[in-house]
This record gives C-alpha cells, structure tokens and sequence, in this order.
C-alpha cells in the first residue's frame, strides 16, 4: 500500500476510487487537441464525401484518368508527326539508322534479316502487302500494329521519329530480292 | 468480508512465453531469408519449397501468429487472472488453447512451404486449419469470458475491454473471410470472387492488423504499462472514448488497400474518409499510455521494460498516423505496390508489436520467477540494437519505395516512359535490399540477447505453477443508480451486455461494405466478353496460387497513364467476375501481370519466352531476383481433379455448360497440346500434363478477354451443351442468308487471321477455297475439323468457344459463300 500512498501523495488530481491489481485511475478529460482533431478529421470526411458524391465536384476514376489522360497527350503533343513531313527518308544516314532500329527491336524475329519473310510474318521486299502499299500505311502498320496476326503496336516504345526512320529502310527494302523470300502475301502494288 | 484462497495458474503463462521466444526466432529467421532472397536469389536455393513466393507468407505468419500470437495469450493469461483475482475459468480450456495453437504455427509452416495455400493475405492457411483455428479461438473466447463470470471484482478494467474486442473481431473476421469450397484435403476456392473477394479480404486484412496487432497490444499496455511504471492510468474518460471509436471505425477502413483498384468509387472513400477519421482514436492509446508515464520518466531511463514499452507506443503513434496518410488517394499511389508498405508495416511490427512483447518480458519474466532481470546492461544493448534494427530497416525501403515510384512513371522529353523496362527500376534497390538484411541480423542478434538475459533470469529464480493468491467473494452490484453510476461503469460490470454492444459496433463496418458488394448488381458490372477459365488455364491459375506468384506479382493496373503505358488498358471491376480467389496482389517486386495474355500489348510474350524464363530468369535477365520454377517442367498436373474444379467453379457460379466436367480433360489435352505444338516449333519438347504448359495457360489468359477486338466483340461461350454425337451425325448446311452472314461474322472475327479474307490462307495455312483440301471437304469433316481442330498444325479447336450452331453457319460460309466467290473469280 505504501507505493500507492506515494502515487497519490505526489499526484495532486482527481484520483478515481477505480483500482484494478493496484493500477489507479485518473478523471482527467481527454487533452483538448485530440478531441478537437476528432472532430475535423470528421467534418473533413464529410466535406470529402460531399465533395465527390453530393456536389460531384471531385473526378471519379474513370474521369480522372481520361482527364490526366488528356493533359498528358497535351503536354507531349510535340512528339507527333503532322502528315505532311510524313514521308519516307532517303538520306543515307536515316537508313542507316532505320535498320539500326530493325534490329534492335528484332523486327527479324518475325520478318527475316533482309526483310525476306518466314513462318511468322510476311515479305517486305516484294511488291505485295497486305496493309498497304504507300509509306503512310507502312508507318501506320508499324505505329498500331496487327494485333491479331501478332505484329506488335510500337507506339509506345518508340517515337513517331524513329518509327518514321524504320518505316523507311522498310520501303527502302522493296524490290531487293532476298534469298529465301516468302511467297507474296495481300493485294500487288502498282 | 472472508476472503476466498485460490491460486493463479501461472504455468500456462511460462508456456506461452516460452513459445513466444523460441516461435521470434523462427520468424526473424524467416524473414531474414525471405530479405536475402530479394537481394540474391540464389538464396531461394532451386528448391519448390523454399521460393520467395512461399517462404515471405511463411514470415508473415510466424510473425503475426505464431510470435505476437503467443505473446498475446501470455500477457493476456498473466493479466487477466490478477485484474479479475481469480484462476482462469478452465484449466483444460487452457491447456488445449496453448497445444491446439502450437499444432496449427507447426501445420501452417509445414503446408506453407508445401504450397498449400489459399493466397489470401494472412488468412493463407487451407480450410482444414482454418476450422482449427476456428475451434482453438473459441476455446480461448469462452475461457476468457468464463474467467470474467467467475471473476472477484466489480468492474473489468480497461485493458479487459481490449481483450474482449480482440476475441469478437478476430472470431467475426476469420470466418468471414475463410468461407471456402473445399474440393480436397488441401485444396479449396474462395466461395467470393474478384472485387468481392478483394473487399472480404482487405476487410479481414487490414483487421487482422487492428484486432490481432493492435486491440490486444492496447490491452496489454494497458496492464503492463501502468504496472512498469508503477502510475496511474491518465484519463479514465480518454480509455473510454478511444476504445469505442476505434473498434468501430477500424472496420470501415480495408478499402483502403484497395485505392485506384477495380473497386466502386464509394467503397474507396469509405476506406479513404474512416481511415483518417482513425488518427484520433489510435493517438488516443498513445496519449493515454505516455501521458501516464508523466512523473515517471526518470524512472523510463533506468528500466529496459520501460524504455522498450515508450518506443513501441512511439511506433504506434508513428504507424497510426502514417497509415491514415497512405489512405489518402494521392498519397497511395506511391505507398502501394512499392516497398513504402513494407517499411510501414515493419515500423508497427518490430516497434509497436515488437516493443511491448519485450518490454513486458522483461518486466513479468522476472515476476513469475521472483528474482531481478539478470542483467539491465543486456537487456538495454537489446533496446538500441532493436531501435538501431528499425531504422537501419525503415530508412532504406522508404527511399526504395519514392525510387521506385519515381522510376516508374518517368517520362522521356518525346514523351516514353524513361524506364519501359521494370527490370531497371528493382535492379536500383537492390542497395537498399541489402540494408534491410543488415536491419534483420541486428533485429535476431538483439532478440537472442534477450533470450540468453531471460535464460539467466528463470534458471537464478523460482517459479511456482500455482500462486497462491486471496480475495473476497464478488457480491454483484444491483440495478444502476443514475446520481452516482454512469452507464459506462454500469456496462463495466456487465460482461455480457458489453460483449454483445461491442460485437455490435464491430459489425456494422463490413456489413455496409460487404453486403452491397455482394448483392447489389450495380456495384459489379459485368462485361460479355469475359470467358470463365478453360479448365487448362484453371489449372495454371491454380499454379499461379499455389507458387505464391501474387507474392511479387499484381494483376491490378491502375487508372494513371503511366501504368496503362506500361502494362496496358486499366482493370475493371467486371474483368474479375471468375475469380475465386481474386489474385490482384499487394506488392510489385515483379512487373504487373494483368495484360500478359494480350497479344500485341506491352506486357505479352509467347510460350516459348515464358518456358526459358520459368527454367531460368537469369538467363534471361542476368540482374533478375525472380527464382527459378524448373520443376514445372519436370511435375505432372493432377487431371483427375479436373473435373471436380469444374463441378467446385460451377457451385460457385461460374457458367460451365452442364455437364462440362465430363469434357474437361480432354478439353484440357487438346489446349495443352496446341501450347505444346507452340513450343515444339521454338525447339522445345514438353508434354501436355505438364504444369509448365497449364500455367503458360493462364499467362496467355489474363487480361485476353478485355482486350480490343480488331472487329466485333468475341463471340459468347455457348450456352447450350456440345453433345459427343454431334461430332458424327450428319451435318445439313446452313443455307440461309442470316445463317450465311452469322458465319461470315465469325469467319472475319475469327479465322481471318490464317485463312485470309477470301479463304486463300495466309502462309503456310491453308487455302480453303482451292481444290485440294487436307482433310476433305464434306460438310461432316468441315464441321469436325473447326470443332476439334488440329492442334499440331496449329488449328485450335473451336467447339470449346462456339455452339453447334455456330460452327454449322460457318461450316457453311465456308463450303458455299466462299466457294461461289472464287468460283465466280475463276470465271
């Protein structure tokens, strides 16, 4: 009992007549912060609440993606190619670099060393294609992709700029005559 | 008053300290390994049962309960005999709680590393053990509130309410959340699915965290805290407020591990808006525990119980603030997924948990042995090796984890995700890896220096297993006399009564959140195109399950550009309608798996990338830490249980045609052998009973059915029974104009792809229009060969995805529309 004297001795408030296996209780309130934090962290969740649900002011998901989704097309429009600077390289140095690019990507996988073709994916020296025969269709089919046949869409591994480079030492490839060329494959370009 | 003599059961409580100690050493070993395997796999040893994706929820649940559990049933054996003065209501109940748990930490390390598993988060364990549990929690429910009828005091004292709480949401959580069809000893489905399933488990998981790791740790500081200290508890009003509030709104807050995930807007901000309601009430704990202290604090520099029991409510006071914090949307996207959460969790583990377990060791081991601690200078090495333990550990994964997330949506000035590569943005954290291992030693070099320094303590001093103790009869107190009695000190000796307000407030959390979930449509809406599993890839996903996969894999892109960028379109709640269990994961050690299967997407790569990296990732990736699942190759996939997964899947609602079971096997072997065929033309020589082919499966699976058709939408799974006849009898051609057009549409959806437009074939695939045909070209031999297809050459057998019908119509198109264009062509 002595240790509980002192407790109390050197503890002048409010001591309840609670005792559980010698452990007192005091009837101090709750620190006045912390109620009041209670009570803003409740007024804030209604206001959140209200916010999203009842005034409908705050982006759900779905409107939010499609919101940040446009803001960043916006901010990185610069990448994009206007259709009249879309045309096929000549330069030796492009070319060089287009191939370059072939390779790394192991467009060859699919399409042989030279462009000549195999099991996976068609000829790209003859005069047949089958997503067109002009540069923009080539871009296009390299851009997008072909899903369902198993070409990749490479937009978003590369730049509108290096798939231009690549589409072009494609076109370039035309008429090269390979060894071991695939049979043509879609509609004969004039 | 006479006093009554009895004796308190002290033994029971020598029992669970002593597992408490040797059961700390085990899981701190554990998780040291599971530390290593991220920096070196090497450490995963080429062996099934020792991979990352079994070895970090066998950590997690000898931490959780096999560690902090036993911790817990000491403490709360030693404390509430001497708060109620009396033995503990049942001797046996005692006795079969502390076997009864000790046998399910030895089954649940043992069918862990098995790879039995139900790949809920802390609630792993198959349903065999979860009865187990189920069976060994009452036993200690009902000792407890039998004690607290038998009890010599008026009121329960605070640290009781805890207790009662911590029994009622655990029992409430753990059955919830482990409904499960058994379809075998060891094996059983989810009866939720998908985004219910989600919400069932993030309810159960953030709880097992309130009601395992948090209520029965604020029970025991309040016994062993004041004791230590020697004071009195601060605010007897704050004890009530905080306990109440907090028991009620933690269970609202689960949502919250589910932010910008495939989950309705409103359950998120529930999660969100609770969550943050939450600070207050946990601060509460703190504040009541440290303002205690007040007075005492000369006291705190001379006691390592003591010092250990301010640092654990610190952590507490740290984690309950943090946590709120990661709830809010913005803040999320960078905590989740990354090792923010680790760092989080591991805070309030070796911290708060961690802490209290020490500090009240070292204040009760010396009391039931009746001699001092055998040495204070140990036990305060022990106290900054721990401190020093947690932010060695902390530090590193919190920069790890803004690293990562910095890494990760990076963008190029053309505007390319910087680091397309997910390889790239783990490889910077190995570093930080490497720390965490350092953070594990110190942790287990402190944790044995205690062990010895209690050693010491028992072997100096002298226990007796019953202590023999008095006090006078409990003469229960009448009706309430409003002047002097509040009605919270009426409830205080009313242990029933309070037991059934408190399940009360613990239900109404998951209640408004589960139940919607569950029965109201809107909150799932449904997508046609999305196919239940072909049995082959129900089996790979079983295999995805059982190798932990979800471990390090999510299956869960978020709604920001650059995760759609990376991985692909982002998850919708309809994507997961099949999924028992759901598998959306929590942690990204490994890149996003839910657009593996969309061809043509990011994430996808064929069978035979996906056969060399299961052999050997490093072969592949000389800087990956995936372990390698050679044995895939090597083991058989168990076909007998095919049919019974179905039956399981169909139980659960998942649309089979009838009688589907029958035809699954071999539905199974001609999907297995087109996958074999794959990986034969690659070079690679499998079978089709190997697991390896199932989960290649399941890989080519996921996020297919989402993706973006070239044309129309799929078409539906039919629903009509494929008879066996029908592959014999005579089949009549289509010939009428909607007949004709229906199987044009399934042609250009469909068969375009090798055949080519006009039939021609693109290839090496056939030319369907010419005269000569491979396999005849009777309407019977058409209809058979797109039904059964043939696999080795590539032709996939459609029966599984069309009806009778359909293949009719296209059957038809093919032998008469086809064939009258190139007839007329030829002309």
């Amino acid at each position: 009992m002595s240790d509980k004297d002192k407790q109390i001795l050197d503890q002048d408030e409010n001591l309840m007549d609670h005792d559980y296996d010698g452990i007192l209780e005091l009837d101090n309130p709750p620190p006045r912060w912390i109620m009041m934090l209670f009570y803003i962290t409740i007024g804030w969740s209604i206001i959140y609440g209200a916010y999203y649900f009842w005034l409908k002011e705050g982006n759900l998901q779905d409107e939010e993606y499609a919101q940040k989704s446009e803001q960043h097309d916006e901010k990185y429009q610069i990448a994009t190619i206007s259709s009249d600077e879309l045309v096929a390289f000549t330069d030796e140095a492009s070319l060089a670099e287009g191939k370059q690019i072939y390779t790394e990507l192991a467009c060859m996988a699919c399409h042989g060393m030279n462009g000549e073709g195999n099991a996976i994916g068609p000829n790209l020296t003859d005069d047949y294609t089958l997503h067109g025969c002009d540069f923009q269709s080539a871009f296009h089919t390299i851009k997008e992709g072909v899903p369902a046949k198993g070409m990749t869409a490479y937009k978003t591994q590369m730049s509108e700029e290096k798939i231009q480079k690549v589409a072009s030492y494609i076109m370039s490839l035309r008429g090269t005559n390979p060894a071991n060329a695939k049979d043509p494959q879609g509609e004969k370009c004039e | 008053m006479e006093n009554q003599k009895f004796n308190y059961d002290n033994k029971i409580v020598k029992l669970f300290i002593l597992a408490t100690l040797v059961w700390g050493v085990v899981g701190v070993l554990v998780g040291i390994l599971a530390a290593a395997q991220l920096a070196f796999p090497v450490f995963n040893f080429g062996l099934e049962f020792t991979t990352f994706g079994r070895v970090r929820p066998l950590h997690t649940n000898a931490i959780i309960f096999a560690f902090v559990g036993n911790a817990i049933f000491a403490g709360v054996y030693y404390s509430m005999q001497k708060l109620l003065k009396t033995r503990m209501f049942s001797d046996t109940l005692s006795k079969i709680h502390f076997w009864g748990w000790q046998l399910i930490i030895v089954l649940a390390a043992v069918t862990l590393l098995a790879g039995f598993t139900t790949s809920k988060e802390y609630a792993e364990l198959e349903w065999p053990i979860d009865i187990l549990i189920t069976i060994i929690w009452v036993v200690f429910g009902w000792n407890m509130i039998g004690t607290i009828v038998v009890r010599r005091v008026q009121h329960i004292y605070a640290a009781i309410w805890w207790y009662l709480a911590t029994f009622l949401g655990v029992a409430m959580l753990h059955v919830v959340n482990s409904f499960e069809l058994p379809i075998s000893l060891f094996k059983s489905y989810s009866i939720y699915a998908g985004a219910q399933d989600a919400v069932v488990q993030w309810w159960y998981g953030h709880n097992a965290v309130a009601f395992f790791l948090t209520t029965p740790f604020l029970g025991l500081m309040y016994y062993y805290l004041p004791k230590a200290a020697n004071r009195p508890i601060y605010s007897y009003k704050l004890s009530i407020i905080h306990f109440w509030s907090l028991i009620f709104l933690y269970m609202w807050a689960g949502p919250h591990h589910l932010l910008y995930q495939a989950l309705p807007n409103w359950a998120q901000a529930l999660g969100t808006t609770f969550s943050i309601m939450l600070i207050a009430p946990s601060w509460g704990g703190m504040i009541n525990g440290l303002l205690t202290l007040r007075g005492a604090w000369d006291r705190v520099r001379d006691s390592a119980a003591l010092k250990f029991m301010v640092v654990a409510v610190t952590a507490y006071g740290m984690s309950t603030f943090e946590g709120p914090m990661m709830s809010l949307k913005s803040v999320n996207q960078i905590t989740h997924f990354t090792d923010w959460t680790i760092a989080h969790v591991h805070i309030g583990g070796m911290g708060w948990n961690g802490g209290l377990v020490f500090g009240m060791l070292y204040w009760l081991v010396p009391k039931l042995f009746k001699s001092k601690l055998f040495s204070e200078k140990l036990a305060n090495t022990h106290f900054w090796l721990s401190t020093l333990a947690i932010l060695i550990y902390a530090i590193p994964l919190y920069w790890a984890a803004v690293t990562q997330w910095l890494m990760w949506r990076n963008y190029t000035d053309e505007g390319f995700l910087q680091y397309p590569n997910f390889l790239e943005t783990v490889t910077q954290l190995i570093p930080m890896y490497m720390a965490r291992i350092v953070a594990g030693i110190l942790f287990l070099v402190g944790f044995l220096i205690m062990v010895y320094n209690l050693a010491k303590t028992m072997a100096a001093g002298s226990f007796v297993n019953d202590e023999a103790a008095e006090a006078p009869a409990l003469v229960l107190a009448g009706a309430r006399n409003p002047m002097k009695e509040t009605v919270h000190r009426w409830m205080e000796r009313r242990g029933v009564r309070f037991s059934i307000l408190v399940f009360i407030a613990l239900a109404i959390g998951g209640a408004v959140e589960i139940i919607p979930m569950i029965f109201i449509k809107s909150n799932v809406p449904t997508i046609d195109s999305v196919k239940p599993y072909t049995p082959l890839e129900l089996e790979g996903r079983d295999l995805y399950v059982k190798e932990g996969c979800y471990v390090c894999h999510s299956q869960m892109v978020r709604p920001f550009r650059w995760e759609t960028d990376r991985y692909g379109e982002y998850s919708k709640i309809g994507e997961f309608v099949y999924d028992y269990p759901f598998q959306w994961g929590s942690k990204r050690t490994g890149p996003d798996l839910a657009r593996a299967g969309v061809v043509g997407g990011p994430m996808y790569k064929n069978a035979a990338w996906h056969y060399n990296h299961f052999m050997d990732p490093q072969k592949m990736n000389e800087q990956s830490i995936m372990p390698n699942y050679a044995w895939l190759s090597v083991k058989n996939t168990d076909l007998t249980k095919t049919p019974k997964k179905i039956r399981a899947m169909q139980t659960l609602g998942v649309p089979y045609p009838e009688g589907y079971d029958e035809q699954a096997v071999e539905d199974y072997l001609t999907q297995a052998e087109g996958i074999v065929a794959d990986l034969k033309a690659s070079g690679i020589e499998t079978d089709a009973k190997k697991q390896i082919v199932a989960l290649i499966a399941y890989m080519h699976k996921l996020g297919r059915d989402i993706a973006e058709q070239p044309e129309v939408a799929q078409v539906e799974m039919h629903a009509e029974s494929f008879t066996e006849e029908a592959t014999q009898k005579e089949v009549k051609l289509l010939e009428g104009a909607e007949d004709l057009a229906a199987g044009e549409k399934i042609f250009k959806t469909t068969c375009v792809v090798c055949h080519g437009a006009d039939g021609k074939g693109i290839g090496t695939f056939p030319n369907l229009v010419d005269d000569e045909w491979l396999h005849g070209n009777s309407p019977e031999q058409v209809f058979k060969d797109i039904s059964e297809g043939n696999v080795a050459k590539g032709m996939i057998p459609y029966k599984t995805q069309f009806s009778e019908k359909q293949i009719t119509q296209l059957t038809s198109y093919v032998l008469i529309t086809l064939q009258n264009k190139e007839n007329e062509d030829r002309k």
